[in-house]
């Protein structure tokens, strides 16, 4: 971008460019209009995303979608069972000569330029290839071959499928945790969109599909300086950080808050989480979507736009109720939302 | 192994001879022999002294039930007076409780005999178990009829029949002032739980909060520091939609605001311009520019114009 036009304008011109890329993304991605909002939003706030949903809902269409408007390096591992922490970091193979070859495993082959890393069912693989994650997505980098890799520009997307159980590991909440946004995917509701996914044949060929979004909408390398200009450029008013406080105080105490769930004993609900890492990326993820609703303050309804997404993950319920958390916690956000006053 | 008949022998001889005393005596007694009538009840008690060491073995005893045609054993109880010296020696006294129920419909005074039975009795030794056998004797008792077997004759036949007991008149006074009284309390009760429910009369009209908005906005026009009070203006006004709702109202919930609550819906521009303002006040500029965007006579205009609906609503 042109670094010798003043803030607001190169502001500006880059909300232009975020909207090109969700009409972009959503030209080959119907009816998730509010997934790709968030996606944006995590983009522009140098978040990791999480997709959640059922099989065949569109969650890798989606990634790829993202990856190829985003532009940059582009890597994708499939999660699995025997996968280990070095088959992402090392590739050993005996080359045409017999002789064994150590080389740059998916994270490293692009090394510096890489943007997007994509872990496909991120549940399949092993606590030890989750720990490694930890550190990409927490530092952007990574210690091989005796120096140091680092990944400024990187942005970890990964999935997993809600409906199987059988050989999948639960994701550590310290992995969880490093996730700004864990984004639930439905299939579209609408008749319409639900049509066009069916029958129109453009959206059976997925390659073909991912090669008619114009490629490159974003300049992937200075998404980080203007993600830091975003948040200068977005002002947080007294009242909304008493705001924000009081949501967070209502989504860990929700019974001293005087939120009444039927059923539920509020004060042994919620055993914990909902960490201050957690609400600073809430009100980056919030300061994002105030830039796109083209606006240099926070409103409560920044917040609540994503809240679900950014929070929701992050709190750990009591084991009695951890098996209805899919009921529970979108009834508590709803709930912390209609008790906090906003202004 | 080598038998020897010796010992056996003297073994059997000893065993014949304790044979013959081991039951000493039996006894039957009634409280009395005549004077039952059909459906009476007759009991009997039947005494049984036997050699120390013996024991009644329960399963001889006559089972409960028909006994005969006219006859049924309703009960037998045992008790065992345990030891008791006699001049023969240490002897054990058993004692039988029968209670048979008699249903001989007699037409003259007869008498009936109540068959015996044999109880066994056991003895086990280092050698092996002696039985022995009570014979309890059948007894008779004589029973009677209930009525003469040919009544004089009657004209009425229904004279036949006994008159009627008569039955004093009960006074249900006390019973009318019972009902009433819990009768009371249990409305006392339902009003009560209607209070503490709200229902019916006790539902007291819905809370005015524009009302109590536009109240507020009286009181702080008089007040000195009017950028203050214009943010408590706006606060106020806040908490009467939110009250109304029931839920707190963003800037973006007024369309659905207005979809419940369709009576305010011709204010809604106006409400437009207060959430807008309460935007530039709390989380924008600041409030200098939300009175320039919605200076305070339309507010409060707005105020009265809100609590105005919500009156006639």
């Amino acid at each position: 971008m042109n670094e010798t036009r003043p803030g607001d304008a190169m502001l500006t011109d880059w909300r232009q460019a975020a909207v090109r890329f969700e009409r972009a993304v959503s030209g080959a991605v119907v009816g998730q209009d509010r997934a790709i909002r968030l996606l944006t939003i995590a983009i522009f706030a140098r978040g990791h995303v999480l997709l959640e949903g059922d099989v065949g809902v569109g969650k890798t269409t989606l990634l790829r979608a993202v990856a190829r408007a985003l532009g940059g390096a582009y890597e994708r591992v499939e999660g699995t069972v025997d996968m280990m922490p070095t088959d992402l970091v090392y590739h050993t193979y005996l080359a045409e000569d017999g002789r064994p070859r150590v080389e740059p495993g998916p994270v490293l082959r692009r090394a510096e330029d890489l943007s997007i890393f994509f872990f496909n069912e991120i549940n399949r693989a092993r606590p030890q290839v989750h720990s490694l994650l930890l550190r990409l997505m927490a530092e952007r980098s990574l210690t091989a071959f005796n120096r140091e890799y680092r990944f400024p520009n990187l942005q970890v997307f990964a999935d997993r499928n809600r409906v199987e159980r059988e050989e999948t590991f639960e994701l550590p909440a310290a992995a969880r945790d490093r996730f700004l946004m864990e984004i639930g995917l439905e299939a579209p509701r609408d008749a319409e969109s639900r049509r066009a996914l069916v029958f129109d044949p453009r959206f059976h060929d997925t390659d073909a599909l991912i090669d008619g979004i114009a490629a490159d909408v974003l300049d992937h390398a200075a998404i980080p300086g203007i993600a830091r200009a975003i948040q200068h450029g977005v002002q947080a008013s007294p009242a909304i950080e008493t705001y924000v406080v009081g949501l967070w105080e209502a989504l860990v105490r929700p019974g001293g808050a005087g939120i009444r769930l039927s059923g539920i004993d509020m004060d042994a609900l919620v055993q914990g989480g909902a960490s201050p890492r957690g609400v600073a990326f809430l009100v980056r993820a919030a300061k994002v979507r105030a830039w796109l609703e083209n606006r240099t303050f926070l409103v409560p309804e920044d917040i609540r736009a994503v809240f679900p997404d950014v929070m929701a993950h992050r709190v750990f319920l009591e084991p009695v109720y951890e098996m209805r958390r899919a009921t529970i916690v979108p009834d508590l956000c709803r709930a912390v939302f209609d008790t906090v006053p906003a202004p | 192994m080598r038998v020897r008949p010796l010992p056996l022998a003297v073994l059997a001889l000893l065993w014949a001879g304790a044979a013959q005393a081991q039951v000493r005596s039996v006894e039957v007694r009634a409280p009395r022999a005549f004077g039952y009538f059909l459906g009476d009840l007759v009991r009997a008690q039947v005494d049984i002294v036997v050699d120390a060491g013996f024991s009644l073995q329960a399963a001889s005893l006559p089972q409960p039930g028909p006994q005969a045609y006219w006859l049924d054993l309703r009960d037998l109880r045992v008790a065992d007076l345990g030891p008791e010296k006699t001049s023969e020696g240490e002897a054990r006294r058993v004692r039988l409780f029968l209670t048979y129920q008699n249903f001989y419909a007699a037409l003259d005074v007869r008498a009936l005999e109540i068959p015996g039975f044999a109880v066994t009795f056991e003895n086990v030794g280092v050698h092996g178990a002696t039985t022995a056998t009570a014979q309890v004797p059948a007894w008779s008792f004589t029973i009677s009829p209930l009525r003469e077997v040919v009544p004089p004759t009657r004209e009425n036949p229904v004279d036949y029949m006994r008159p009627d007991g008569r039955v004093a008149a009960v006074d249900a006074g006390p019973l009318w002032w019972g009902a009433g009284g819990f009768a009371s309390l249990a409305l006392l009760a339902l009003a009560g739980v209607a209070r503490d429910r709200a229902w019916g009369p006790f539902r007291t009209r819905r809370g005015r909060p524009f009302g109590a908005a536009l109240a507020q906005l009286r009181r702080l026009r008089r007040a000195p520091d009017a950028e203050a009070a214009y943010g408590e203006a706006l606060l106020a006004l806040h908490r009467g939609l939110d009250a109304t709702d029931g839920r707190r109202v963003l800037a973006d919930d007024l369309p659905g605001f207005l979809a419940r609550h369709p009576a305010y819906r011709p204010d809604a521009g106006a409400l437009g311009n207060l959430l807008g303002a309460s935007r530039l006040a709390f989380f924008g500029p600041g409030l200098a520019a939300a009175r320039a965007a919605l200076p305070w006579p339309a507010l409060e205009a707005l105020a009265r114009r809100l609590a105005a609906i919500e009156r006639a609503a």
